[in-house]
């Protein structure tokens, strides 16, 4: 007979694998578009300055390039990537016999590793942006005021954002596989209540002033530091809500 | 022999529904066991509680000796091929077959090539844009590949033609017999696998109501027709599973009888037939539920 194997395997790395067997929709196509959002980006970019004869006109449109949010894309399209991998990728490794902690714990670490890698890939673009005078026409989309003044800020900063938007989104797609649309329209109805409800409160107590100097004196680094704790929440939320899911077709 | 899997008293509920209600049973080492029951009786979660995928409400599981639920031991030497597997959005065949190498330690990758072949699975399409037998094809694969020593096909072949069924039925026996191990094959099609099948368990409304070896069910009824006074004259008290009549012919289905008492019926004018594990599967789960056995019939 197939004799029984009772050696435990590392069961962990094999589920980072699975996530990446086939590395197109995660790896090679967020880059195609990335590059080609840049590309097509810098090309428009031209053509506006091409197009504006008068010198002071052309120095108030190159001010305007400084604020390309286009960037963002990779964020969202992470968020599918993410949602993706619970919804999908669970069911298919439960058949494989995976355990839902060792999924779980694969998971987490397949999205650090492609938080780092992202967040590596836009710091080095952001610091070409930079050597080139904003791909030489003063334009920014990885070096904006809001990802921070140095590489090393940025690096921190895309990070974070990748890791809350990975583990955000699978807490999500979580409570989906877990209890379906009414488990998503319950959540999102109790998450409205909860900002509304802190917002009329910060209102009534007249408390949005310490807020806002609460994020100026953390800074834009700090702030995002404590962007982690909510990732780190989310990513245990998460996976105490698979920890009795059932895989239903 | 010894036992791969043994439940005690094991009851799922939803709800009010008990989808598996007070079951007990063994699966021995090292056979093919039928699973069978009418949409609905159980069969999908049953198995789902025997790979720790769902949880049970009362009662035990012992998979190799221990609790399934959430154990990678125990897990890494099961596969679950399930009808309705979902798979990754952006997985082709060849992602499949490639990364199920890294989760069971017993696969093998060129039976999977050769089986691709076989089954004329495209490698490199992607899974959604496969046809539906496609799809089942590339479960087959995977779980007779996996050579897992607990396996489960659970309706495995939706969208297979009989082509492919065959070739189904022959590599699993094939590589059962080079690779014994436990397989339980949940299906509809139970004429077509009861050549195959070591081992029955029927569940029905949740309950085992049949668990036991396949050679002994078959001999368990016979078919008895003839003139309708003569069948009644001879089937005596005998407990009657079943009856059809058309005029003054009948036909009986009653339980075993032996070779003196065929003998007998012989002699009064009465054809004894053989009865087909299907026919007696229907007879048995459909004795509570008054349901026809074209019912049954049009599920398969």
């Amino acid at each position: 007979m197939s004799a029984v194997e009772a050696r435990p395997r590392n069961r962990v790395l094999p589920v980072v694998r699975l996530h990446l067997a086939n590395p197109w929709t995660t790896i090679t196509f967020p880059w195609i578009v990335m590059l080609t959002i840049l590309a097509l980006t810098v090309l428009v970019w031209m053509l506006i300055l091409a197009n504006i004869p008068d010198p002071t006109d052309r120095m108030n449109a190159r001010e305007g390039f400084g604020y390309s949010g286009s960037s963002g894309f990779i964020f969202v399209y992470m968020i599918v990537v993410a949602v993706q991998s619970i919804n999908t990728m669970f069911p298919f490794a439960q058949g494989y016999g995976v355990t839902r902690r060792n999924f779980a714990l694969g998971t987490g670490l397949y999205f650090v590793l492609l938080s780092a890698f992202y967040s590596v890939g836009l710091t080095v673009l952001s610091i070409i942006e930079d050597a080139t005078g904003g791909w030489g026409v003063g334009g920014s989309l990885f070096s904006v005021g809001y990802f921070g003044d140095t590489p090393a800020q940025r690096l921190f900063v895309f990070f974070a954002i990748l890791v809350l938007f990975f583990f955000s989104g699978s807490a999500i797609a979580a409570i989906y596989v877990r209890w379906k649309a009414f488990g998503i329209t319950t959540f999102f109805i109790a998450l409205g209540f909860v900002i509304v409800g802190l917002g009329a409160l910060l209102t009534l107590v007249e408390g949005w002033d310490e807020v806002f100097s609460w994020f100026a004196t953390t800074g834009l680094v700090g702030s995002f530091a404590w962007s982690l704790v909510v990732s780190a929440l989310a990513a245990v939320g998460g996976y105490a809500v698979l920890r009795r899911v059932t895989p239903k077709n | 022999m010894s036992a791969v899997v043994e439940v005690e008293g094991l009851t799922r509920r939803f709800g009010s529904l008990a989808a598996v209600n007070d079951a007990t049973f063994r699966v021995e080492q090292n056979q093919i066991y039928g699973l069978l029951g009418r949409n609905g009786a159980g069969k999908t979660t049953l198995m789902q509680l025997l790979t720790g995928q769902e949880f049970a409400t009362a009662g035990s599981i012992r998979v190799f000796g221990e609790n399934p639920v959430e154990n990678a031991p125990v897990l890494q030497n099961t596969c679950f091929i399930k009808e309705s597997q979902k798979y990754p959005e952006d997985f082709q065949p060849r992602h499949v077959f490639t990364s199920a190498a890294w989760f069971f330690p017993h696969w093998d990758a060129d039976f999977a090539a050769r089986l691709a072949t076989e089954f004329r699975v495209p490698l490199t399409r992607k899974m959604k844009k496969l046809s539906r037998g496609q799809v089942s094809a590339v479960g087959v694969i995977v779980g007779l590949a996996s050579r897992a020593p607990l396996t489960f096909f659970d309706e495995p072949y939706l969208g297979l033609d009989a082509v492919a069924r065959q070739l189904f039925y022959d590599r699993l026996l094939e590589d059962f017999s080079e690779h014994p191990r436990s397989i339980i094959l949940s299906t509809h099609l139970i004429d077509e696998v009861s050549n195959l099948l070591e081992h029955v368990l029927v569940i029905d409304e949740g309950r085992i109501i049949i668990d036991a070896p396949a050679d002994d069910l078959r001999g368990s009824v016979t078919n008895v027709v003839g003139a309708a006074s003569a069948v009644d004259a001879f089937i005596g008290t005998r407990e009657v599973l079943h009856r059809d009549g058309i005029g003054g012919l009948a036909s009986v289905t009653i339980g075993a009888l032996s070779p003196a008492e065929q003998a007998a019926a012989r002699t009064a004018g009465l054809e004894l037939s053989p009865v087909s594990l299907q026919q007696l599967i229907i007879r048995r789960t459909s004795e509570n539920t008054q349901t026809t056995e074209n019912e049954m019939e049009k599920s398969a």
